[in-house]
């Protein structure tokens, strides 16, 4: 329940902790144990502000890019527990694990408070007009070109100040980065449908083929596609949908499969080849450009480079002409390799084939607005901005949203080349380990206490503005907004423009206010469109989208045959991205650090994947501590014996390994970014996730492996518990 | 053949032994009250560090809620049926070797259920809010749940103890006289004054005494069985593979009973040297008692064997995989020692030679003992470790020293209490002693009258 | 006087469910899981962690096995000896089953658990001891007990995060037993919100944290004794009945039944209100 009567502003004062006739229990410096509290009655309390009795306001959720819109849940001026919005057409009321444990990085201890200077090793607080006086100090006298900006993916307004600071310092120096983006994918797309990332149609699809794309766990918008899903598999007038999973280590996608192919890691394209050619020979008319590109994958050839079986080539192939439309996927198994944008030509060579384009593969939503619209991340960036770095001409450089020490390859050497910078300003929630690196931390309001728009990185149905409201007021009084210290910063620069706006709030306002008869409110005055667009939490873009169609030739693609055995460095090192910590940003969070991985049940800690043959082969069991050496570094962690990952591969997941962050990040696990070899795609130049080769020893140590399952691990024991069913022999239709 | 006692024996003599035991004690008493004490100071040490953290200390998980507490406390149940079967059982079957040594099997049933009810108070989770499962009359109008085992448990245990404690003291009295009547004024004889009633040994006094004592007894006995049964039903009643078992209850008792004896040998053997009762604990009287626990030894195997039978022809999937795990998983050392400690060890018990040999008895009885420990202990924590639930099998789940370290402290508690008894009453029950001698030299004079007439007789005859 | 109150209601007081003479009347929550829709992604987990302040243990205590996870997501491997997993893994969202006949009701020895009226399985924290009795005899292990203080304990709610805690719900200290309660306190305000307005909760109205939360819409969850209810409609359609004795009537059919619907350990009769649908696993590839 919304309550449309009040004006946001006014609550947040009353409610705030400058007031001292206010009734707030269990804020601050209460203890459960003894039961202390400090409590006030109201003295003029708000209509709205009933004890016990819950509010709700909308947001969006900042913990991954998919950018979905939340509902939060508030108690006597405190959020509690976030859901989905249930208007959201990106999560439609749902909210993954991830979601969350938006809360947790709101109310973690170890958020930083105050801003920091450094002083030799430690930071010393400072106040903010002194450091913004001296952020002011250190520009002056440096060109433009020797200033750089480091985030993540970004869009909304807080781009659109950022990229006027920009352009009022007179740089063009932006890198957007993400360590775990699929930027290879996106360009491929762009080549062969003409957008970086089309909307996919899995709950119009009778059969999705997966080259590892994890969309039900860490890529593009989870919670999206796991509704899509929910919709895929339902028996409609279609059929229930079958989902074929075709990677080398099996991501939580993958454990949905009806069918789970595990491939010879590089090789999907291969593959994706071999089964343009079973469907021309099953009679499926191919494309000149295409038939040229296939006739040699037969399916012998095909099975002898990839391990899979030729009849499992030709049967699916038969799905796919039978079951129609259907839809193929590219995910980050396919395209981390040096020929991964080869790769996912191949893959997308299939949809074309299939006639998929314009059926399961849609135009996104177009945003009319671009300057608010998503920059995406990718890898490259950052090694874009290691050289710059290097070479010594970076004399400011600004970080926000990105943790490049912690999840740059140490090839790269970045933590070194950061030390050339004079001076490094970090906008930071928390002092991870490229804040620490920072001369000047500028501490921010959680996602859960700013002002922001934002537009969603995977745009589905239909695009639209999210907004992001504080759901509290803030819980530390020296954090700032990220908008309110741009503008701040602009002010400097650009006194007359932005003198009008006294904070970052009344910029957005205005902002959104300009536009309203573009944004729906045409026939309200402002103040009612601005009251009633925060209390959507979302302000829908009527915009059309185009046509899709296939764009790129095959002529000219070349797959490389599949990599040698080399006996220094046998194995491949796929590193996982996990639901839960994705990068490692949120390995503060103790809830996801709690949550068992879904696949193999482990907490608080890393592993290294393994297949039970490779185990065999080299005498280890689980527990077995290993060490786990690439060409770049080495890391020890405790062995697995999981049967869902090709022979010749093991798997690290990413995200742990913190020597920084906090206390449940620091000093878990092992962090994999590290030993990564630096390689990069030919056509992108991001680098390669799966090009890493290892070798495996043990150390002599063993330990218990801290996991929830059972001293059976996953049997059943012949117990009837989760029960499965083939299609044969089961009714589907007429399911309520 | 060897008599259970002298009849030659003086009444006086008695008196003058068992009060002799009562007197200052020797250095030895101290050094073993100081270890008790120190045993008894461990545990109560890691009960407080329990009581502050929380349960959490003792290993405890899910799917293990329950480990050596249960465990030990059914075994301190057991070893109390002793005394019960020594004073009821074998009174009302007229077994008069039984006098010289049920007053501290009597006593040993008493002190076993108090150290019992230590241990169900350890076990709880809030053990400050145990009285919830007391049927008072709250104020919050809420009793307890009686459909409940464990409920049952407290009101069996609690009646028990009450009975017994009744038993005890009114066996006592006649021999409480004596004490008063013979010792030096101070402290102990205002005690004994006020302990014995006013007992002065007239006929009615004696004639209300054994009428008394007698429907103690006999109440008693149904509520050794009851009681046990009811510790039983706490496993029985559950529908957990490997408790679900029909004949828990009366293998319970039997264990019980078997436990019990095996803790009488263990005593007799010690009091009869630290007291030197070799007069009335005589070497006939513990063949008896050998003879006794070997037979029920015979009992509590054959209901091993058929819980272990019934387990097996059974449909009861998980109920076998529970058994075959204790056989051969992670528990299988001890199963085996258990079954070995209860089923071969007292075949030593039949070898003619060692009934009468004390050293072996002693060692044989704490093997008994110790099988008997490992027996609750394998009912316990096998069915938990394996149960229905395949997810939740745990196979590396111990206890840790705070749990061993209370099992350690009960037994430390137990020494205590025994110790006190011994001191400050008759440890053998002297008036039950006198009329054994009386009634065996009664007897043996009647013999002798018979011998000499038949002798008479024969000589007569053979004169003609 | 409560020993009048005891005898008065001793009939109600100890009930076995489900009866005919004794059905439920307006409410009986109940939950219909399917696992082909379940896509083992943990986030109904974390959202129980969130809605019904469950405390984080770490990995020392996670390690001894004392974690606190009210749902838990199984994860099984097919036993049949493949060297790949190549039709996936199966994942089992596994809570109270909240049993209308539970084994742990009638073995507590102070009464601290019990059935309620619309059909969930109560458990009281200030009636508990910690005697672990109802632990001991769920064959699904879905009961978890404070085995420490938590709230003291530290990093758990350190500084601010004890404004996180939700109002609504209890935070436990050590020694009492807690597990799923399929959402109560949310039921609670549903029905008290529907019984001012003169009305019962209509289905969809309230959800519980987990339900709520499921990106696939795996979990259904609703009142059983309303016949328009998605959950009533599902358990009827896959012919799954609250009181079946041993095996449900369609499982004896000849040939057995082609509906997905079962619940765990049917032959314990414990009467389980949660219905599970089995996975499915395409023949054609």
């Amino acid at each position: 329940m919304i309550e449309n009567s009040f004006n946001r502003r006014d609550f947040l004062k009353v409610l705030g902790w400058g007031g001292t006739a206010v009734a707030l229990s269990g804020c601050g410096n209460t203890s459960i144990q003894d039961g202390v509290e400090t409590v006030v009655s109201y003295v003029e309390p708000p209509e709205y502000a009933i004890p016990g009795i819950s509010v709700y306001f909308n947001s969006t959720c900042a913990q991954c890019d998919a950018g979905c819109n939340i509902t939060g849940r508030l108690r006597e001026g405190r959020v509690l527990k976030l859901e989905g919005n249930p208007n959201s057409v990106i999560n439609h009321g749902k909210l993954c694990g991830l979601g969350q444990a938006g809360v947790q990085a709101h109310y973690n201890p170890d958020r930083v408070r105050e801003p920091l200077l450094r002083n030799g090793d430690k930071g010393e607080v400072i106040a903010w007009d002194k450091a913004l006086g001296l952020i002011n100090e250190k520009l002056s006298g440096v060109k433009g070109d020797e200033i750089a900006f480091l985030t993540g993916g970004l869009s909304g307004h807080v781009k659109v100040l950022l990229n006027n600071y920009l352009e009022a310092l007179g740089s063009k120096n932006h890198y957007a980065y993400e360590a775990v983006s699929p930027s290879v994918v996106r360009a491929a797309n762009k080549k062969a449908y003409g957008v970086e990332m089309p909307r996919l149609r899995l709950d119009k699809a009778k059969v999705v083929v997966s080259f590892g794309a994890d969309f039900l766990g860490a890529w593009v918008s989870p919670v999206n596609f796991s509704q899509q899903y929910a919709k895929f598999r339902k028996a409609d007038e279609n059929g229930r949908g079958v989902l074929v999973q075709i990677e080398s280590k099996m991501t939580l996608t993958g454990a949905n499969a009806d069918r789970w192919i595990v491939i010879r890691p590089g090789t999907e394209g291969i593959l994706a080849l071999g089964i343009v050619n079973a469907l021309g020979a099953s009679g499926v008319s191919l494309p000149a450009d295409v038939a040229a590109v296939s006739k040699a994958y037969s399916s012998e050839r095909v099975s002898k480079d990839t391990g899979v079986p030729a009849e499992q080539i030709e049967k699916l192939a038969a799905l796919l002409k039978e079951r129609s439309p259907s839809l193929v996927i590219t995910g980050s198994a396919a395209e981390g390799y040096a020929h991964g944008s080869q790769n996912a030509a191949a893959i997308a060579l299939l949809n074309r084939v299939l006639g998929n384009i314009g059926k399961t593969i849609e135009a996104p939503a177009n945003v009319p607005f671009p300057q608010v619209a998503v920059t995406t991340g990718n890898r490259s960036s950052v090694q874009a901005l290691n050289d710059s770095l290097a070479n010594g001409k970076i004399k400011v450089l600004f970080s926000y949203g990105t943790n490049p020490v912690f999840t740059a390859p140490t090839a790269l050497k970045f933590k070194e080349n950061l030390g050339k910078v004079p001076f490094k300003i970090a906008f930071a929630h928390y002092l991870d380990e490229t804040s620490r690196e920072a001369d000047l931390v500028l501490p921010l309001d959680s996602a859960l206490e700013d002002w922001g728009t934002s537009v969603p990185e995977y745009l589905g149905e239909a695009s639209q503005l999210s907004i992001q409201q504080p759901l509290m007021e803030k819980l530390h009084p020296n954090t700032k907004g990220l908008g309110d210290i741009l503008l701040a910063l602009l002010k400097q620069r650009r006194e007359k423009e932005y003198k009008d706006y006294e904070d970052f709030y009344s910029y957005l306002r205005s902002a959104v206010v300009k536009n309203k008869s573009a944004l729906g409110g045409s026939g309200e005055d402002d103040d009612t469109f601005w009251t009633n667009t925060l209390s959507n939490g979302i302000v829908p873009f009527s915009a059309s989208s185009n046509n899709l169609s296939a764009k790129s030739s095959a002529a000219g693609l070349v797959l490389p045959p599949p990599a040698d055995e080399n006996s220094g460095y046998p194995l491949h090192l796929i590193p996982s991205v996990t639901a839960s910590l994705r990068d490692g940003r949120h390995a503060n969070q103790p809830w996801l650090q709690e949550s068992p991985d879904p696949l193999t049940t482990i907490v608080w800690d890393s592993w290294v994947e393994l297949h039970p043959k490779t185990a065999a082969k080299l005498g280890i069991v689980e527990g077995d501590i290993v060490e786990v050496t690439s060409r770049s570094g080495s890391v020890k962690a405790q062995a697995y014996l999981f049967p869902g990952i090709h022979p010749d591969a093991v798997s690290i997941p990413l995200g742990n390994g913190h020597v920084a962050l906090g206390r449940w990040a620091k000093d878990v696990g092992v962090n994999a970014f590290g030993i990564l070899d630096q390689v990069v795609d030919k056509e992108t130049g991001e680098l390669a996730l799966n090009e890493t080769r290892v070798k495996i020893s043990k150390t002599g140590k063993r330990v218990f492996i801290v996991k929830d399952e059972g001293a059976v691990g996953g049997s059943q024991a012949g117990v009837k518990i989760a029960v499965r069913v083939s299609t044969d022999d089961v009714e589907l239709s007429g399911e309520v | 053949m060897e008599k259970d006692i002298r009849e030659s024996i003086e009444w006086a003599k008695i008196n003058g032994d068992v009060l002799k035991s009562l007197e200052s004690p020797r250095p030895l008493f101290w050094v073993i009250l100081v270890i008790a004490l120190s045993m008894f100071g461990v545990g109560l040490g890691c009960e407080i560090y329990q009581y502050q953290i929380g349960m959490g200390v003792a290993n405890l998980n899910n799917p293990q809620v329950w480990g050596l507490y249960i465990a030990t406390f059914i075994f301190w149940i057991g070893m109390s049926h002793s005394g019960t079967l020594l004073s009821a059982i074998l009174h009302l079957m007229h077994a008069d070797w039984r006098k010289p040594i049920y007053r501290f099997a009597e006593a040993m049933t008493t002190f076993s259920l108090m150290t019992a009810g230590l241990f169900v108070m350890v076990h709880l989770g809030r053990l400050w809010q145990f009285y919830y499962a007391i049927p008072y009359p709250s104020e919050r109008w809420v009793w307890p749940n009686f459909q409940s085992p464990l409920l049952w448990d407290a009101m069996a245990i609690f009646t028990y103890l009450s009975s017994s404690v009744i038993f005890l003291f009114i066996g006592m009295i006649p021999d409480l006289a004596i004490c008063r009547d013979h010792l030096h004024p101070g402290w102990r004889k205002s005690l004994y004054t006020v302990l014995s009633l006013g007992w002065e040994g007239t006929d009615r006094q004696w004639r209300n005494f054994r009428m008394t004592y007698l429907t103690v007894a006999c109440f008693l006995i149904p509520l050794a069985v009851s009681v046990h049964s009811i510790v039983a039903s706490d496993f029985a009643m559950s529908q957990q593979p490997g408790w679900h078992v029909t004949s828990f209850p009366p293998y319970f008792v039997a264990g019980a009973l078997y436990s019990g004896c095996a803790a009488i040998i263990t005593l007799f053997v010690i009091l009869r040297y630290v007291f030197k009762f070799e007069e009335y604990m005589t070497l006939p009287i513990l063949k008896k008692i050998v003879r006794l626990t070997f037979a029920i030894a015979m009992v509590w195997t054959y209901l091993n064997a058929v819980e272990f039978a019934s387990v097996w022809y059974s449909h009861d999937e998980a109920s076998k995989a529970v058994l075959i795990q204790k056989a051969t998983g992670i528990y299988a050392p001890f199963w085996w020692m258990m079954n070995f400690c209860g089923s071969v060890v007292p075949f030593v018990m039949m070898i003619k030679r060692l009934q009468t040999n004390i050293p072996v008895m002693f060692a044989v009885s704490l093997l008994l003992n110790l099988g008997m420990w490992l027996e609750r202990w394998m009912i316990v924590s096998p069915t938990f470790s394996h149960g229905y639930y395949p997810y939740l099998w745990d196979n590396n789940q111990w206890p840790t020293l705070v749990q061993w370290g209370i099992v350690f402290g009960s037994f430390g508690w137990f020494t205590l209490l025994f110790m006190g008894f011994c001191k400050l009453f008759p440890s053998v029950s002297m008036y039950e002693v006198k009329e054994m001698v009386y009634h065996r030299s009664l007897a043996l004079k009647h013999t002798e009258r018979n011998l000499a007439v038949n002798a008479t007789e024969l000589a007569e005859k053979g004169a003609h | 006087m409560s020993v009048s109150n005891m005898l008065e209601n001793w009939s109600k007081f100890r009930h076995m469910h489900p009866v005919d003479d004794k059905p439920h009347e307006e409410y009986k929550w109940a939950m219909a899981i399917d696992l082909d829709a379940c896509s083992g992604c943990n986030a109904c987990s974390v959202a129980c962690y969130a809605e019904n302040n469950l405390p984080v243990v770490g990995k020392q205590k996670f390690d001894a096995g004392q974690q606190m996870h009210w749902m838990r997501i199984e994860r099984y491997w097919d036993d049949d000896g493949r060297e790949f997993p190549d039709q996936g893994a199966q994942f089992m969202p596994m809570l109270c089953q909240q049993c209308e006949a539970a084994p742990c009701e009638t073995v507590c020895p102070v009464g601290a658990t019990n059935h309620t009226a619309d059909g969930l399985n109560s458990q009281v924290y200030n009636r508990c001891i910690g005697s672990r009795y109802c632990s001991a005899n769920c064959p699904f292990k879905v009961r978890y007990f404070n085995w420490y203080d938590y709230p003291t304990t530290d990093n758990v709610w350190p500084a601010e995060m004890t404004q996180q805690l939700n109002p609504d719900v209890t935070v436990r200290g050590k020694g009492v037993m807690e597990k799923c309660t399929f959402c109560v306190q949310r039921l609670e305000r549903a029905k008290n919100n529907a019984r001012t307005e003169g009305r019962l909760v209509h289905d969809g109205e309230v959800q519980t944290a987990c339900q709520q939360a499921c990106p696939t819409s795996a979990i259904t969850f609703g009142n059983l004794v309303e016949p328009e209810s998605k959950v009533a409609k599902k358990w009827a359609h896959q012919q799954v009945e609250l009181a079946a004795k041993d095996v449900q009537a369609k499982d004896e059919q000849e040939g057995g039944s082609d509906l997905r619907g079962y619940r765990i350990f049917e032959e314990l009769r414990a009467y389980p209100s949660v219905m599970y649908l089995e996975r499915v696993r395409e023949s054609a590839i």
